[in-house]
């Protein structure tokens, strides 16, 4: 692991997390110098670890509501000082048959993943442009480049963060505060409990399964997008504007 | 004799004299790789070695040589190539081969140098070099846009077919770039162009060495990706 002090004196604000890619990521960005403000929706004993762990602030808030937002980065920039990367993971997904999703289902899934992502943004810009600068890390998915049978809402929800990302790199990197988008693959995480449930298999096999779709022959780790993330936050990379990186096992063709 | 014992590996850089090349190749040594430089003069790496990467047979040769004399090859990272533009009319077949032979050529011949060695020794990194004009084209860039984007084909290919034996193929496409590709009077430094990139300035050669080690240490969940560093050129 590529660490060091590269986020020394800054402050990084992770959504979601309490676990998988975001629990990751918060943890690397500590492991690089960073403050790290580990966000989840609600006070849990899983927030409380990383932040222990990080050695971090709690930044408690739902994503999908922007004056809870507004109200956490505002108390974030008090507690440890004005955010200088943004990384928006926090996501929620529900699987299910395009017209067996119900509108309620819809909207909280674009709500959570595209809306809760411009109300982070939206809120933390003035922070970034006192700093003079910013680095700001949009997580999408594999499913938002490919699009995916019975993911709808959620696919077209990551689909959108990525045209916001490219928007916003355009936009912003004039001033200094460059954004990009990972779209990670199948990776190791809780949310693969779901599929697996969803699918009325075991963990392993839900795993075996989308192994067996992807060329390098294994699914991802959360700690391999992490450093993907910190490699945008921290590195000698604002060459890099608007692009879509996709640590995928090369998973971009169809096998089923 | 050239010290063998290396912590890290052996890399093997193409165009590793100037430019780009000699940004990776400084890098790759600071991490702890013993580098080779191949490019048609001296590079000032661990082993230069003098080699037109168009050239199959000279390829293999010198492949051959740093495997005897620094050990098995573990990363290939192909950035030998030039820059010209010429309109599309006005390009000679010979100005088309060559291009194409430098580029796609030279990318396939050190590929297929080192791989029978990847395969045996069970894992490797391949890193190509590609360009931002393959993904966004360019006026009066055609011969040089079609040698880049089949680096692209070839890459993606490439890395599904070795990628369940442990070879990780990735590419790099920069966008305009402070090197001495650019001639002084070259239109993409002009302050003009500069202006209608998002970044309003021209990449760095470290940053594209940036991303070519990011992929070489912790991209290891990339497979058949194009990362480019192209100050937002191409979107």
């Amino acid at each position: 692991m590529r660490t060091g002090n590269r986020l020394e004196g800054t402050v990084a604000l992770v959504t979601g997390a309490g676990q998988g890619i975001g629990r990751a990521t918060a943890l690397r960005l500590a492991a690089e110098g960073a403050t790290v403000a580990v966000n989840g929706r609600e006070p849990a004993g899983k927030i409380d670890e990383v932040v222990e762990a990080c050695g971090g602030v709690p930044a408690i808030a739902d994503v999908s509501d922007p004056v809870a937002v507004e109200g956490m980065i505002a108390a974030v920039e008090g507690s440890a000082g004005p955010i200088g990367v943004l990384v928006a993971n926090a996501a929620y997904m529900s699987m299910g048959p395009f017209l067996e999703q119900n509108p309620d289902d819809w909207w909280r899934q674009i709500e959570t993943n595209l809306s809760g992502t411009f109300y982070l943004i939206r809120s933390v810009l003035p922070q970034m442009r006192r700093l003079g600068g910013g680095r700001i890390v949009i997580v999408s998915s594999e499913w938002g480049v490919t699009g995916w049978p019975n993911a709808t809402a959620y696919a077209a929800s990551k689909a959108g963060l990525i045209s916001l990302g490219k928007t916003l790199g355009r936009e912003l990197a004039p001033e200094g505060i460059i954004t990009n988008v990972i779209a990670p693959g199948v990776t190791d995480t809780p949310q693969l409990e779901q599929d697996a449930r969803d699918a009325d298999v075991s963990m392993n096999e839900i795993k075996a399964r989308y192994a067996a779709e992807i060329p390098a022959g294994r699914i991802g780790n959360p700690e391999e997008i992490a450093a993907t993330v910190a490699f945008l936050a921290a590195g000698k990379s604002a060459a890099l504007v608007g692009q879509v990186l996709q640590p995928n096992g090369g998973s971009t063709r169809s096998w089923a | 004799m050239v010290n063998s014992n290396s912590e890290v590996g052996v890399a093997v850089v193409t165009g590793a004299a100037s430019g780009i090349g000699a940004e990776v190749s400084d890098r790759l040594s600071r991490t702890g790789y013993r580098v080779a430089g191949l490019d048609l003069r001296e590079s000032d790496t661990d082993f230069p070695l003098t080699a037109d990467v168009s050239d199959h047979q000279a390829v293999h040769e010198a492949v051959d040589r740093v495997t005897e004399e620094l050990g098995p090859v573990s990363l290939l990272v192909t950035v030998a190539g030039y820059y010209e533009m010429i309109p599309v009319q006005e390009i000679t077949l010979e100005a088309w081969r060559r291009m194409l032979g430098v580029h796609l050529g030279g990318t396939y011949n050190a590929c297929a140098a080192v791989l029978p060695g990847m395969l045996e020794a069970g894992g490797g990194t391949i890193v190509t070099v590609s360009s931002e004009l393959a993904l966004g084209g360019g006026s009066e860039d055609a011969h040089y846009a079609a040698a880049k984007g089949a680096i692209i084909g070839f890459t993606k290919s490439l890395a599904v077919e070795v990628a369940d034996r442990r070879i990780r193929v990735n590419c790099v496409a920069p966008g305009p770039t402070d090197t001495p590709l650019l001639e002084p009077t070259s239109p993409w430094r002009d302050q003009g162009f500069l202006e209608t990139l998002p970044l309003r300035r021209l990449v760095r050669p470290n940053e594209v060495a940036e991303a070519v080690l990011f992929l070489v240490e912790e991209g290891t969940f990339f497979c058949g990706q194009i990362l480019s560093p192209n100050a937002g050129a191409v979107i």
